[in-house]
């Protein structure tokens, strides 16, 4: 393990998978927040907490925190109680670092009806140590909102912020979607500039993606909604960079925008810290109902199924589905396309210690960026046509350093990351 | 008396599915040779391929004994056929070498296009038919409708045609006394020169070609150099047998028995089905009548996939056609697709098995091309060019016409399906002969139809309009001059030869739609815009594009499932490997056999 390596921190990710009501397009985990077994899942939580950090402990493998995702599902309609003393024994099994970044991700409208209600729950987050939001905005059209399944209004958006804003949380994320079936590229900007007006710290933009199997697909597949065409999706995709740019914010990850700090040069303080160890090939361990994780190497994902996830820690075991010990190929592919991710794209050194560090992919005197990356494309020999292909095309930068996508490149994102697993 | 009164050769007949290779198990069965715990489903279809189809495409020959009532021991040899219309000449040459046929009428059917064509075939053998009623153990059997139909349609005597049920093994062995009785014993001189007629053969690693014979005249042991009629080669005789089933070396074959004969033969084709082996120091003074070469109705080409060898496949074809004499193959070079072969078949039956064999028994992956006919093209110096790859078709302006194979169809329907089946082959080009009410349902249609219209999907469209009741059976009837052009399709501008095909003049503008239509389906959008046209000569006719750009970026990786997401990209990769490259447009390999499947609701 290099010098490096040895500061590098964890994260933890949380899954909470109860809404008050599940969106027409989300494909992800979550149950009806009423009739759930919403104090049973704490409570298992806080075994699968401990257990793992019993484990680390024994393994010697333990690692201070340095940021903390709670997601869902939505967080925000878990009881205060029970969420406050999850997180103690979050906090009491694990080596959390005091500026450590704490996500809560919360939907508008969950947070209380009624204006003192929701100053105490925002109180109580922040005694937990919760010093980020994310707010699932997603439009800010009625119409649509309530298209989409969501149950919110554009008006608990701005009492929400405001109220969010006067409990001091001054870094607050917004999510936009955009390419909801029958909504112009105008109608995008304009929901842009109405999440702009709050001045939001972090925005994340991305398009709606039909998944099979939620209402949203069926609809897909009998016709009774048509999808955005790709060329308008697209466009609009791009205004939205540009706009946000003007804004004064960075484009930092293909669907993350973070607000320029007081130095314009530099990174944006606002960047998730979190969001980006996944990016960077960095470890976080995952916690709760289908979480993943990659810890010590081994990429891990929790079972998908309640019942389950309740009994195995009932018993006192770990509920795992899957474990995965990853392979020298399997770090360097994952950092390669996680990296290209990112605006600043992918480091050749980075992804050639990601390969030359694991285990026995043997040590390699590598010193010149010229080392690695003559060891970078002897390792994706076959992708190396295609690749400078793309970068010909004007979609990717192949530089000294490493590579990265050009904003036209994005939209083809997979395609070029496929050339790398 | 003679051996011969204690030998019956015969032949099950049947239309496919009436059961007659269920009834063959059960012979085999009843006469004790294949033990019950060896016995698997269809003992006599011995190909995956032809059990999961129900079809008999290589024949299998038995010897079975029998101890009849009259206390005699009999030999019967069954000589299997295979069950379809491609193989018509195979059929034809298997009945020859028996002396009766046993004919399977479903009694929940009756007769059908093939149970005719079959009898036809074995009337021209001058064979006698015992017809037999099978499947009566099902509730939804109506012999007497049956009988009457045997009566009608073929005029044979069914009054006492026996009832059985080769399922359940009822009646089997009142079959077996009046087929003794029915079907008369062979004759033939054993102290003649020798006349043996080859009805199949295949090829065993160990002990090269063994064929099937049935000797007429005269007598043949090992260490015998014989000669093939037709083909004039010699070989020396290392083994003789019979079929037990299996082969079981004997001293002698001689007059009127069944049995198999191997030489070192290093090919089936060097024992062509139908000819006639001799002794070479004392040759008959003519072969029997019949032999036909092996004609190849339908070519299409064969390539390796991205990532398959050239080399395997050239391997795969040769050991098909080491136990194929019908399948022949020659290299081809298409533009698109590389280095690969022309292949030639009986019919798309036979084109299907082909292929599923390279898929299924050599693991191999292959892109077909389009089937294609062979065609006759008259040019204007008045030289014949036979046709069959559309990217070999000259000049039209050296051309001064062009003829295609004409079948004679015969279609057998309940006449309620008469209006849709017309209709049907009107879309087809067919031309109606005539049509006769077999009984006051059953109709038969013949027409007259381009081959190339049959090979699609015609047997298909004809099921699908007529709930699977109507049959079918062609047969090759003439070359007849057409308007036909050739069709090219252009992707990017780039004219794509393993795309072109040969149509109707007036339909050019149809499938040229169609095959532009489809392509837009399958091929994925690039980067930049891709036309897909199609053309005749210079003339764009049609024309589609794919637009450009797309999409393909995928917003999060939710709560850090980098897993998730490399299993898609990974997919993706997999998916890109299936694709072609031309110059810069890809094309996925289905898109080769996708454009075959071209429902025009024709």
């Amino acid at each position: 393990m290099t010098a490096d390596n040895m500061d590098r921190k964890r994260g933890i990710y949380i899954h909470m998978p109860f809404c008050v009501q599940k969106c027409r397009y989300c494909a992800f985990l979550s149950f009806d927040a009423e009739g759930s077994p919403r104090k049973e899942y704490t409570d298992a939580l806080e075994k699968e907490i401990r257990l793992r950090a019993e484990l680390e402990k024994k393994n010697g493998t333990d690692k201070r925190i340095d940021t903390i995702y709670i997601g869902g599902g939505t967080p925000s309609v878990m009881d205060i109680a029970s969420m406050s003393e999850m997180v103690k024994t979050l906090k009491n099994s694990f080596d959390v670092e005091p500026d450590a970044e704490f996500t809560l991700e919360a939907n508008p409208a969950t947070l209380g009806r009624k204006d003192g209600v929701m100053l105490a729950k925002l109180q109580a987050y922040k005694f937990m140590g919760v010093n980020r939001l994310s707010m699932g905005v997603q439009s800010m059209d009625n119409d649509r909102l309530h298209y989409l399944g969501r149950i919110h209004t554009a008006e608990n958006v701005a009492r929400d912020m405001d109220i969010i804003r006067r409990k001091g949380f001054g870094n607050v994320n917004l999510d936009l979607m955009f390419s909801v079936p029958g909504e112009s590229g105008d109608d995008a900007l304009s929901d842009l500039e109405k999440i702009l007006a709050f001045a939001p710290e972090h925005i994340s933009c991305y398009s709606l993606q039909i998944e099979e199997g939620t209402p949203f697909g069926e609809m897909a597949e009998s016709g009774e909604l048509t999808e955005v065409p790709d060329e308008e999706d697209r466009e609009t995709y791009h205004r939205i960079c540009r706009r946000l740019s003007e804004a004064g914010y960075e484009h930092y990850e293909i669907s993350n925008f973070a607000r320029k700090g007081e130095d314009p040069g530099a990174p944006s303080p606002y960047r998730s810290r979190h969001n980006s160890l996944y990016w960077n090939m960095d470890e976080y361990i995952g916690l709760g109902l289908g979480a993943s994780g990659f810890v010590n190497g081994v990429r891990y994902k929790n079972t998908s199924d309640l019942e389950e996830y309740l009994s195995a820690l009932d018993a006192g075991r770990l509920p795992l589905e899957e474990e995965h010990k990853n392979t020298a190929f399997d770090n360097i592919s994952e950092a390669v396309f996680t990296g290209l991710r990112r605006r600043e794209g992918v480091r050749y050194e980075d992804a050639v210690r990601a390969y030359i560090d694991t285990d026995d992919a043997g040590k390699k005197n590598l010193t010149s960026y010229a080392d690695f990356r003559d060891c970078f494309w002897e390792i994706f020999a076959e992708a190396k046509e295609e690749a400078f292909g793309y970068a010909g095309k004007g979609l990717l930068t192949i530089d000294n350093d490493g590579l990265k996508l050009t904003e036209q490149g994005i939209d083809i994102s997979n395609s070029i990351m496929s050339l790398f697993v | 008396m003679s051996y011969l009164d204690n030998i019956r050769n015969f032949s099950i007949i049947a239309h496919i599915d009436h059961g007659k290779s269920t009834l063959a198990d059960r012979l085999i069965e009843k006469t004790g040779l294949v033990e019950a715990r060896d016995m698997k489903e269809q003992y006599l279809d011995n190909m995956d391929i032809e059990r999961e189809r129900g079809i008999t495409i290589k024949l299998q020959t038995t010897r079975l004994q029998y101890r009849a009532k009259d206390g005699q021991d009999y030999i019967l040899n069954l000589i299997d056929t295979p069950g379809h219309v491609d193989f018509n000449y195979e059929v034809s040459r298997s009945l020859a070498a028996c002396d009766g046929a046993v004919l399977v009428v479903d009694a929940t059917q009756g007769v059908e296009a093939q149970t005719l064509g079959n009898v036809y075939l074995a009337l021209d053998e001058d064979l006698e038919i015992l017809p037999v009623l099978n499947k009566m153990d099902l509730d939804s059997a109506r012999p007497d409708d049956a009988r009457a139909e045997i009566e009608d349609i073929i005029g044979l005597d069914a009054s006492e045609a026996p009832e059985i049920s080769a399922k359940t093994g009822m009646g089997i062995d009142e079959m077996l006394e009046k087929l003794i009785e029915v079907i008369p014993p062979p004759q033939g001189d054993p102290d003649g020169k020798l006349k043996a007629l080859i009805f199949d053969s295949y090829y065993d690693s160990y002990k090269g070609v063994i064929i099937y014979t049935r000797i007429f005249d005269g007598r043949v042991k090992r260490g015998d150099t014989i000669r093939m009629m037709n083909t004039g080669k010699n070989y020396e005789v290392t083994e003789v047998g019979y079929c037990i089933p299996g082969t079981v070396p004997a001293d002698e074959l001689k007059a009127g028995e069944v049995g198999y004969i191997c030489g070192s033969i290093k090919q089936v084709a060097d024992a062509r089905v139908g000819d006639t082996i001799t002794l070479a120091n004392a040759p008959a003074d003519a072969p029997l009548k019949g032999y036909k070469k092996a004609q190849s109705m339908v070519y299409c080409g064969i390539f390796p996939a991205e990532g398959e060898k050239y080399e395997n496949v050239k391997d795969a074809l040769e050991k098909l056609q080491v136990n194929d004499a019908a399948f022949n193959f020659e290299p081809e070079n298409s533009a698109a697709l590389g280095y690969g072969y022309r292949c030639g078949f009986l019919g798309l039956l036979h084109m299907d098995v082909i292929t599923e064999r390279l898929a299924r028994e050599f693991d191999l992956d292959v892109i077909t091309t389009l089937p294609s006919v062979v065609y006759k093209v008259v040019m204007k110096d008045g030289e014949v060019l036979d046709i069959q790859n559309p990217s070999n078709l000259p000049a039209p302006a050296l051309i001064a016409h062009i003829e295609e194979p004409i079948v004679k169809a015969d279609i057998m329907t309940p006449n309620e399906y008469v209006g849709s089946i017309m209709t049907l082959c009107q879309n087809r080009r067919g031309n109606m002969i005539h049509m006769e009410y077999l009984t006051k349902t059953r109709v038969q249609l013949h027409y007259e139809m381009p081959l190339n219209e049959v090979i699609y999907d015609f047997f298909d469209a004809l099921k699908s309009r007529t709930r699977g009741y109507a049959s079918l059976d062609y047969e090759f009837l003439r070359y007849q001059p057409a308007k036909l052009v050739k069709l090219d399709i252009l992707l990017n501008r780039e004219p794509i030869d393993a795309l072109s095909t040969i149509v109707p003049e007036e339909e050019a503008m149809a499938k040229g739609r169609g095959i532009c239509e489809k392509l837009k389906e399958i091929i994925p959008r690039h980067q930049f815009e891709v036309p897909i046209q199609a053309a005749i000569g210079q003339k764009i006719i049609a024309r589609e594009t794919v637009r450009a750009y797309r999409k393909d970026v995928l917003a999060k990786c939710y709560g850090g499932d980098i897993t998730r997401k490399k299993k898609l990209l990974e997919k993706q990769k997999a998916g890109k490997k299936r694709m072609r490259q031309f110059g810069s447009v890809t094309v996925p390999q289905e898109a080769f056999t996708e454009v075959l499947k071209l429902d025009d609701g024709r």
